[in-house]
């Protein structure tokens, strides 16, 4: 049964869009275990778009595709099947800790830019390539949980070793690592993809320390996924959290006007966090939720986040500041989670601001004091967005940092010790990082620095034109068929290309997050091509 | 004197992909600075800071050599652009409130030439 199907043939909720007719996850299935030609994803597009010729047309959505780095990527030969660069002869061991996306991507384009090197990858999970974009997708009740689940054995790119098991321990200086504390590993060149660890123990009342896929996650189920706190971060969670929301409606529709409303909370913690968009599209997917259901006005909807601020680049901060009030959704800054009891439901966060402090002769300004106070809030539903960090393993590690991320020149992504350590993915410390976009860029600069590094016996890579510039992707779902695609790189500056205005809400964006990331991720990435 | 100098950022731009196109272009973002990073150092962070980056525990101002160049050029984007993620704030609310009335004064600099030049005045003071 298909639930986009299911939610489909009820009345449109919203009468600026048409909801795609048709739901690919056969087409999934049936592409999956085969070479995907690059226009089938196209033409996946494409054919809803002709379903719906009174809002875009063929030509005009090739346009939107053609000025957006991501959907323009959709179009390009590059996509899949296109070689990579150019083939080098180079020989050398190199070891990759880590193979979910950003480490199994990474093992496939070097094997396929240099076949003579020795490649082994260290994994110890089975469910590690899994797609965890789309855990948003089934939170709000657009795909099920079967549309994520991808097997690590699968993607392990011919003539790379896999060794199931974890680092324990890492000595860059002798240029090994211990695998499952006996079994030691040497390298040539290193590149750390370990990702990051989701820290729900650092909230008082919730438990476990995991990852998105982590097989034993049962610590954290125990407050997780059930009375009324949620989260999709994980993705057995993101399943439990279509359940809460379904709860959440039911609860909604037994409210009368008068009463007071439900409460529905959305966290967003004060560390660094993996797809900084999630907090909010699982927003906005209750809020549409709620909607369809014929219920929003019995609950409110309040964004609770550590920052000041919705997106770092302005342009964004604005729009989803204008899409928060279309919605009546509400928001506190400066307000980060640190407590929750499922017994009474109450949420406790710390509320932090700054006072005017004492005259500063040096700085020639009045200074500031940090304040804040505990603030409990009630709540019926509330998505918690885990603290994040660096896996103890990592951060403890002479390759780690104090604040446990691997320290790397951010445009080379080599380590800022070991000139033969790279780094990229979660674990990396670059500024707004952390997604899956992220990666697709890092992984083809690692490679051609790794072999760069070889070919020219490890002397300093800051020359080569090889360059991160710190391109990411936030496709923000912001209802059932709009998104809002905001890519963007450090220089805080939206990066599609004039004239499209990037902060527009979309429906081909939609399509593009709907058809078009997964297979582009488990068909072109994994297999170090996209 | 006050010497005009200016940083080229490169960003990657979009390309239109209809072709085999495997790089991403460059478009250049110019940024002109009113003061040399050096004359940044000088004229301002010194004064906290102290000549070689050490800091100042009396204004509980924290050292600035006790990291690579690399993680230095980290925190210093965290400072200058008040976080690194989208709502998850900074991990230097006191100086990223500080660095924006610098910032008005004309203390503004590139963060990796800034790192580069700590990294200088670290190895300096051993």
């Amino acid at each position: 049964m298909c639930i986009l199907d299911t939610i489909l043939k009820e009345k449109p909720i919203e009468t600026t869009y048409i909801k795609p007719q048709s739901c690919k996850i056969n087409h999934f299935i049936k592409m999956q275990g085969k070479t995907m030609e690059k226009n089938e994803i196209l033409e996946d597009i494409l054919a809803e778009v002709d379903k719906h010729p009174e809002l875009m047309s063929r030509r005009d959505a090739l346009k939107f595709m053609s000025v957006s780095p991501v959907a323009a990527s959709i179009l390009a030969s590059t996509t899949v099947g296109a070689a990579t660069a150019v083939a080098s002869d180079v020989k050398g061991k190199v070891v990759i800790v880590g193979g979910g996306l950003a480490g199994m991507s990474t093992a496939a384009r070097l094997k396929s830019s240099a076949s003579n090197l020795d490649i082994t990858v260290i994994e110890p999970n089975e469910l590690s390539t899994s797609y965890q974009p789309g855990q948003t997708l089934v939170g709000g009740g657009i795909w099920p949980k079967s549309e994520l689940v991808y097997k690590r054995d699968d993607y392990v790119p011919s003539g790379v070793t896999l060794v199931k098991g974890s680092v324990t321990s890492f000595d860059p200086e002798n240029n090994k690592v211990i695998v499952d504390g006996k079994d030691e590993i040497s390298y040539d060149q290193m590149i750390v993809a370990t990702g990051l660890m989701l820290n729900y123990a650092a909230i008082d009342g919730l438990t476990g320390v995991i990852t998105s896929t982590s097989p034993d996650n049962a610590e954290t189920k125990k407050t997780v996924g059930h009375d009324g706190v949620y989260s999709i971060y994980f993705q057995d969670g993101s399943e439990d959290t279509w359940t809460g929301i379904e709860e959440l409606i039911a609860k909604a529709k037994k409210w009368k006007q008068g009463e007071p409303k439900l409460q529905a909370l959305f966290t967003h913690p004060n560390t660094p966090i993996k797809c900084g968009g999630a907090p909010k599209k699982i927003m906005y997917l209750t809020h549409a939720q709620l909607e369809k259901a014929g219920v929003r006005e019995a609950v409110e909807l309040t964004f609770y986040p550590n920052g000041g601020k919705m997106f770092g680049v302005p342009e964004y901060h604005e729009a989803i500041v204008s899409q928060f009030k279309t919605r009546g959704f509400k928001w506190n800054y400066a307000h980060n989670l640190i407590k929750i009891d499922q017994a009474t439901k109450t949420a406790t966060f710390n509320h932090h601001w700054k006072e005017k402090g004492e005259w500063d002769e040096d700085l020639e300004e009045y200074g500031v004091e940090l304040k804040n106070e505990e603030v409990a809030v009630p709540f019926d539903f509330i998505h918690v967005t885990p603290p994040m960090k660096a896996p103890d393993v990592v951060a403890h590690s002479k390759v780690g940092s104090s604040k446990g991320w691997v320290p790397v020149k951010k445009e080379t992504l080599q380590h800022v010790k070991y000139k033969n350590v790279f780094s990229l993915g979660d674990v990396v410390a670059v500024p707004m990082g952390k997604t899956g976009g992220s990666a697709r860029k890092q992984y083809k600069v690692i490679v051609n620095n790794v072999i760069s590094a070889l070919e020219n016996d490890q002397k300093a890579i800051d020359s080569t034109n090889s360059k991160y510039a710190g391109y990411t992707v936030c496709p923000l779902v912001t209802s059932i068929g709009t998104v809002m695609l905001a890519e963007f790189n450090w220089t805080k500056k939206p990066t599609p290309m004039v004239p499209l205005d990037p902060t527009q809400e979309r429906w081909i964006w939609w399509l593009l997050k709907v058809y078009a990331l997964k297979p582009m991720t488990q068909y072109g990435m994994l297999a170090g091509r996209a | 004197m006050i010497k005009q100098i200016t940083t080229i950022t490169l960003a990657t731009a979009a390309f239109l992909a209809l072709t085999a196109c495997s790089g991403g272009e460059k478009a250049a973002t110019a940024k002109t600075y009113k003061y040399t990073t050096v004359q940044v150092y000088e004229k301002s962070c010194i004064k906290c800071h102290g000549a070689h980056g050490e800091g100042n525990p009396a204004k509980k101002t924290p050292a600035l050599n006790d990291r690579t160049a690399g993680e230095m050029a980290q925190d210093l984007y965290d400072v200058k652009n008040g976080g690194t993620n989208q709502s998850s704030g900074t991990d230097h609310e006191i100086m990223e409130h500080n660095m924006q009335k610098l910032i008005d004064k004309g203390y503004d600099y590139d963060v990796d030439s800034m790192a580069e030049f700590l990294s200088y005045l670290a190895k300096n003071q051993k």
